[in-house]
């Protein structure tokens, strides 16, 4: 080695040394733990080879945790994308006031979603909340004649969101989305800035003439790179959901668990029931998860949308 | 194909007069460069004859039809812009087919994936097929018709540029400063060949430039615009021999010409005390010589400086000469040959034909001089 690349490696050394303990050493470690039925405070633990994966993939417990969080990534993660560029594209079309939408879109993102939670559990509180209040005003119009899930509610009584497991993952959803857009929102309005000014001139010279035509030649294109990040970054956070839930059903991750999401699971398992082994073992599935979109990522897309 | 009007136009952003009336105009075929320093409102002017941007007042008319209340898309006018803005995502081929697709293709031809299925279709993407290959011909890039234009060079981009707008057949060309970001070498023959793209096509173009010798070397005319005013249009050899104001005679010719004060006197116009010969039917404040207006000269010389600095360019040198009693020094163009005589600090006369001098008003306002016939002159000198 001579004395030039020493130095390189004495240089990089810290960072590598850092990156190893900080970030690949716990996940190894959650990998090698995640064969074993170790628990915090016992002396040894045991080998137990892919037992624990074997659970996740049989128990009903655990396919309920699959479902709950796909459910909640493949809700969340469109639908907050598609609000972020909807609410980009149309702050970016207006002069002063938008910058107050700007700020209100972005006030949930700020907000500790925990304590959001709190409120929104008054609010969806089925006698006394402001939601089925509103909803029951609605009883007697004509919103009954022509819906008739409104008409069964209104004999019925609406219905009791969090504690009923056909709406408690879906409410989980729309905070989700309710909290995350705004995120997105901004992410697509750095994105828009960038945007060529005389791209639009050039399409209005080429003959596109409607708004839809110009997205679909100028912006859209343009936003692409925008775009790859938002979508993986919204579906990061969408596995990594668990406040919400956390906060709405701290003791069993919702009505029949159809709330049970992942991280929520990792909570359960390995800390408050101290199932060390098992709560690895459902680690290393999310890291597998989110590894995944990345490189979906970085294989498939990347390379669509950078087009120098 | 059509001639076009500007009637009277006017822009004002907000307090703003950017354009103060522009009337021009441009015939069926012409080559018309409307050439001024920057901020003089000609991209302005050709932003709203594209219809990109609304006159606050005046007419635009193409042919016989007045198109102010017409947006761009509709005008069927083709522009190069600057920064060429080709769509970054699309190929070569894709680019140039964009202004067709809009134009030849239904909403629903033009929709992803299945459009091509769309009955009528598979008949349009051929005849597209074969006018992108023509202007890709015309142009020399059928060879990058694959490529991504960040995939090109600077040059290459603006020949891409160039087929977009050519691929169909518009009532006229815009081209703002096309060539502004080439380099200097490309930038003379790609000069070139857009003089001879326009007359192969026959087609009107307008050209909005900085650079007055792209302006002299294409055009068929040339309206030099400054502060929102044309003040002269006309042949380049026209703007450039027969100036009517100060500012064109400045802003065209390269090395500029040289402004030299006057007075005026019983015996015609006096340069620093020496009489030139010359009478005006006006007053006159200034004269305005070109480079090559002036000549080396010996005894009989009008005017006496030193030489401050040389620019020898092989065929001809421009000499800077300062001259007692004038503020800048006097450019003059010599021929090789007199290279001896034009040492750093050598002592040099000069003298010019008072008939080429251009004479200009306290307003920069042309003068039409004349020359005192030799009799009257005889008691003076």
């Amino acid at each position: 080695m001579n004395r030039e690349t020493r130095a390189a490696w004495a240089l990089a050394a810290p960072a590598l040394v850092l990156m190893g303990l900080i970030l690949i050493l716990p996940v190894g470690i959650a990998g090698l733990l995640s064969f074993t039925d170790y628990s915090l405070g016992n002396p040894g633990f045991n080998w137990v080879g892919f037992d624990n994966y074997e659970k996740l993939f049989t128990r009903s417990t655990y396919e309920k945790m699959f479902i709950a969080t796909f459910t909640y990534v493949v809700t969340v993660v469109p639908l907050s994308v598609a609000l972020g560029l909807g609410a980009a594209l149309l702050i970016n079309s207006m002069g002063r006031i938008g910058e107050i939408y700007k700020t209100i879109y972005f006030l949930p993102v700020m907000a500790t979603l925990l304590a959001m939670a709190i409120a929104w559990e008054f609010m969806l509180h089925p006698t006394i909340g402001m939601v089925n209040r509103w909803l029951e005003a609605g009883c007697g119009t004509l919103i009954e004649q022509l819906w008739p899930w409104f008409a069964t509610s209104c004999a019925d009584g609406f219905p009791v969101w969090l504690g009923d497991k056909r709406y408690a993952i879906w409410i989980v959803a729309f905070i989700g989305i309710w909290q995350g857009f705004g995120f997105n929102m901004v992410l697509y309005l750095a994105g828009l800035t960038a945007v060529h000014r005389e791209l639009y001139n050039a399409a209005e010279m080429d003959g596109a003439k409607s708004g839809w035509e110009r997205f679909r030649l100028v912006t859209w294109p343009a936003l692409g790179p925008t775009t790859v990040f938002v979508v993986t970054i919204s579906c990061i956070r969408a596995f990594q959901v668990f406040d919400t839930v956390e906060s709405f059903f701290p003791q069993n991750g919702g009505p029949g668990k159809s709330a049970y999401v992942m991280m929520f699971a990792i909570y359960q398992k390995g800390v408050q029931q101290n199932l060390i082994g098992i709560g690895s073992a459902i680690t290393v599935m999310f890291l597998i998860f989110v590894m995944f979109m990345t490189l979906i990522q970085r294989w498939l897309v990347e390379r669509k949308v950078h087009y120098a | 194909m059509a001639g076009l009007k500007i009637d009277h136009v006017t822009k004002n952003f907000a307090e703003t007069e950017v354009l103060k009336g522009v009337s021009l105009d441009v015939a069926d075929g012409e080559f018309v460069s409307l050439v001024g320093p920057s901020g003089c409102g000609k991209s302005t002017l050709l932003r709203i004859i594209a219809g990109l941007e609304e006159p606050t007042s005046g007419d635009i008319r193409l042919g016989d039809k007045s198109v102010a209340r017409v947006r761009a898309a509709d005008r069927n006018l083709s522009m190069v812009f600057q920064s060429y803005a080709l769509y970054p995502h699309l190929s070569v081929a894709e680019n140039i087919a964009v202004p067709l697709k809009l134009r030849k293709l239904s909403a629903a031809q033009r929709a992803p994936i299945l459009g091509r299925f769309m009955p009528g279709a598979k008949g349009a993407l051929a005849e597209i097929g074969v006018a992108i290959e023509n202007a890709a011909e015309m142009l020399d890039i059928l060879p990058l018709l694959n490529r991504k234009p960040g995939h090109l060079s600077g040059g290459q981009r603006q020949r891409v540029a160039l087929a977009r707008a050519l691929v169909r057949d518009p009532a006229a060309f815009l081209l703002d400063e096309p060539l502004s970001n080439l380099d200097a070498k490309l930038r003379v023959q790609t000069r070139v060949e857009i003089a001879q793209l326009h007359r192969q096509l026959r087609a009107t173009f307008i050209y909005v430039t900085h650079d007055q010798v792209e302006a002299m070397t294409m055009s068929d005319r040339i309206a030099v615009m400054m502060s929102g005013e044309i003040l002269q249009c006309a042949s380049p050899a026209e703007i450039y021999e027969n100036p009517n104001d100060l500012r064109v005679a400045e802003f065209i010719g390269s090395p500029k010409i040289n402004v030299l004060p006057v007075a005026q006197s019983e015996h015609g116009l006096t340069l620093l005390g020496q009489p030139l010969g010359l009478t005006a039917e006006r007053a006159v404040t200034t004269i305005a010589l070109r480079p090559e207006a002036l000549c080396l000269a010996g005894s009989a010389a009008t005017l006496t400086g030193t030489v401050a600095h040389t620019e020898n360019l092989g065929a001809e040198i421009f000499a800077q000469i300062a001259v007692a009693g004038l503020d800048t020094p006097i450019v003059l163009r010599a021929e090789p040959q007199d290279r001896p005589r034009l040492s750093l600090g050598a002592l040099v006369g000069l003298s010019f034909d008072p008939a080429a001098a251009l004479l200009f008003d306290a307003k920069g306002k042309r003068v039409r001089g004349a020359p005192i016939p030799a009799r009257t002159l005889e008691g003076v000198l």
